[in-house]
């Protein structure tokens, strides 16, 4: 996996994790309006990276529209990539 | 029902080729008090969870938990994917590898296989949720133990960020159990 | 419904737990949050002790 959608992946995990981080406090804390706020402004960002990763490097889920062949089975898959340390 | 995302929740580093350590690190893939354990556990208590939120939190720790699961599975394998012969001979992964190969396999360090035996989940929402607050500190306990004998940094590096998310878990089971107290002691005065 | 608990001030009965209810303050950027585990600084309690218990050769382990 080159540098590149490494960096992406990586921001999308970052991402990602804010938001089960949020989830997880919303679900005892439902009426909590900052968390509300911050879950929501992660979402958006998540799912704009998310949108600009597959359009460019593949689905990251099987149920994405695809080209021919289908691209889901591509590797690398998650306990291939090599990450680096930060 | 679950979607499956092409990513780990963590980006796993490994340095090293290390059979022993992988048959320690399998403690938290296969064992009592290992990942496995804590999905299966959370995700099957769901059913007679009294609050919304209650039946969300053991919804979305259960399957984090899975991602974690899949976490060290990747550190089992990275450890020994590129382990010859001889370096697995005389080490306590040689017993797994006869069986599995390179394989992760869900048992613990010492081969005893995951069961359900490891699981309570008694229909009680006040058992349950103490069950899950004690389940996260033997978990954050055994991350420290593993951390202890662990000498690759970035296998150490995975390791706190499992043990921390243990942390987290557990306060939220606590408020959980504050949550499900308040429900019960407001259906006892109509 | 989960109304106002932040300042609930209730007698604690016998034989219960009771862990406090975490209020949102500040966070971590979500790169720092997923280094350490955490987006929230209260709720970010490292293991720091390894090389400490190693050394004094006390407690448990």
């Amino acid at each position: 996996m080159d540098r590149e959608q490494k960096m992406l992946l990586k921001e999308i995990m970052e991402y990602s994790f804010a938001l089960v981080e949020t989830a997880l406090y919303l679900d005892t804390h439902p009426f909590d309006q900052k968390a509300l706020s911050l879950h929501n402004d992660y979402s958006r960002k998540y799912h704009e990276l998310v949108s600009i990763y597959q359009a460019k490097y593949g689905p990251l889920t099987n149920d994405r529209m695809s080209g021919c062949p289908w691209a889901y089975i591509n590797g690398p898959w998650p306990w291939e990539i090599e990450f680096d340390m930060h | 029902m679950w979607i499956y995302e092409k990513k780990l929740q963590y980006p796993v580093k490994v340095y090293t080729t290390n059979p022993t350590l992988a048959q320690m690190i399998i403690e938290q893939f296969g064992g009592a008090d290992g990942e496995l354990s804590a999905g299966i556990r959370y995700l099957t208590q769901r059913w007679t969870m009294p609050t919304n939120q209650v039946k969300a939190l053991l919804t979305d720790i259960g399957t984090e938990e899975l991602a974690h699961w899949e976490i060290i599975g990747t550190i089992v394998w990275k450890l020994v994917k590129d382990a010859p012969i001889d370096q697995i001979k005389g080490t306590p992964f040689e017993a797994h590898y006869v069986n599995h190969g390179k394989s992760p396999y869900p048992h613990d360090a010492s081969g005893v296989p995951w069961t359900a035996a490891f699981i309570n989940s008694k229909g009680d929402p006040i058992a349950d949720l103490h069950e899950n607050m004690a389940a996260e500190q033997k978990a954050r306990a055994t991350y420290e133990w593993l951390i202890n004998i662990s000498d690759d940094p970035g296998v150490i590096d995975a390791l706190r960020f499992l043990r921390e998310r243990e942390v987290v878990h557990f306060q939220r089971f606590g408020e959980a159990l504050r949550i499900v107290q308040e429900e019960m002691d407001k259906k006892k005065y109509y | 419904m989960n109304g106002e608990y932040y300042g609930r001030d209730k007698t604690m009965l016998l034989a219960r737990a009771y862990v406090p209810f975490q209020r949102i303050h500040q966070v971590y950027s979500p790169s720092e949050a997923l280094e350490k585990g955490t987006l929230f600084p209260e709720l970010y309690i490292p293991y720091d002790e390894k090389e400490k218990m190693l050394e004094e050769g006390k407690y448990y382990g």
